[in-house]
């Protein structure tokens, strides 16, 4: 089993151009921007998730600024699940506030400078 | 659950007073016999809370089912909570509660972008909508 992962895992790693290439061109489409043509709030996640595999930070904050804490919320919810951190409710509701609060303010300095379309 | 539980594992308590009353008995709040468990739900209301902003992508129709439902089961499980506080663990209530407010979060911004969504296809018309050019002009005509 492990054997078959690291394997896996090596064939990723030395072929990363050909991953990276295919996985650009398998994003899937947002439904909403296929229907109407405008951004929702949630454009550009999935490039930014590219870009930060590639280790691109500075071009991911750019597409998309909430990704980042996206994942840092979803680990220290993992990690809190598993080992009961100490007042970790607590820190993730903080961090749940934080990321709605840069989703939302991301969306409207779009609205603002014109970038929906 | 917990009440099938309990009987198993205490046969003591197995008596029908017990099973009539849900309030712990008094033995300084650790309910039966110090058996604290946590709450059935705290974990999947945390999880559902956490994606249902997640989701808001989706014309905020996935978002808003997954805030209800995890309302729902905080509900149930507060009403657990405060019926027998004893027996269920402090940091699943805690769990419970950020959940709660992940999930009313999210239920409102769900519905913002929900009502934005019919306001703008009501303003625009679905025709202008999906043409990106019309919409453009529909834009630069409104300023």
């Amino acid at each position: 089993m492990k054997i078959k992962v690291l394997s896996i895992l090596l064939i990723l790693a030395s072929n990363t151009e050909g991953f990276f290439h295919w996985l650009k061109h398998h994003l899937i489409t947002c439904p909403f921007k296929s229907l109407t043509s405008i951004d929702c709030p949630g454009c550009g996640i999935q490039r930014s998730v590219v870009a930060l595999l590639q280790g691109d930070f500075l071009y991911s904050l750019k597409l998309y600024p909430a990704t980042i804490p996206i994942i840092a919320l979803f680990g220290f919810t993992i990690i809190h699940l598993k080992f009961d951190v100490k007042n970790g409710a607590f820190f993730i509701k903080m961090l749940y506030i934080a990321v709605t609060f840069i989703i939302v303010s991301n969306y409207i300095y779009k609205i603002i400078t014109n970038q929906l379309i | 659950m917990s009440e099938e539980q309990f009987p198993q594992e205490n046969p003591k308590e197995n008596n029908p007073f017990q099973q009539q009353n849900p309030f712990p008995p008094q033995n300084g709040g650790m309910g039966f016999n110090g058996m604290q468990q946590p709450l059935p739900n705290a974990t999947i209301v945390l999880i559902l809370g956490i994606l249902s902003i997640l989701t808001c992508c989706c014309y905020g129709v996935i978002g808003l089912v997954l805030a209800i439902v995890a309302l729902v089961l905080s509900k149930k499980d507060r009403a657990l909570y405060a019926l027998n506080m004893g027996s269920y663990t402090d940091g699943s209530f805690k769990n419970l509660n950020a959940g709660r407010v992940c999930a009313i979060i999210g239920l409102i911004l769900n519905i913002i972008y929900l009502v934005l969504c019919i306001i703008a296809i009501m303003m625009f018309g679905l025709t202008a909508l999906s043409d990106q050019d019309a919409l453009r002009e529909a834009l630069e005509n409104m300023k």
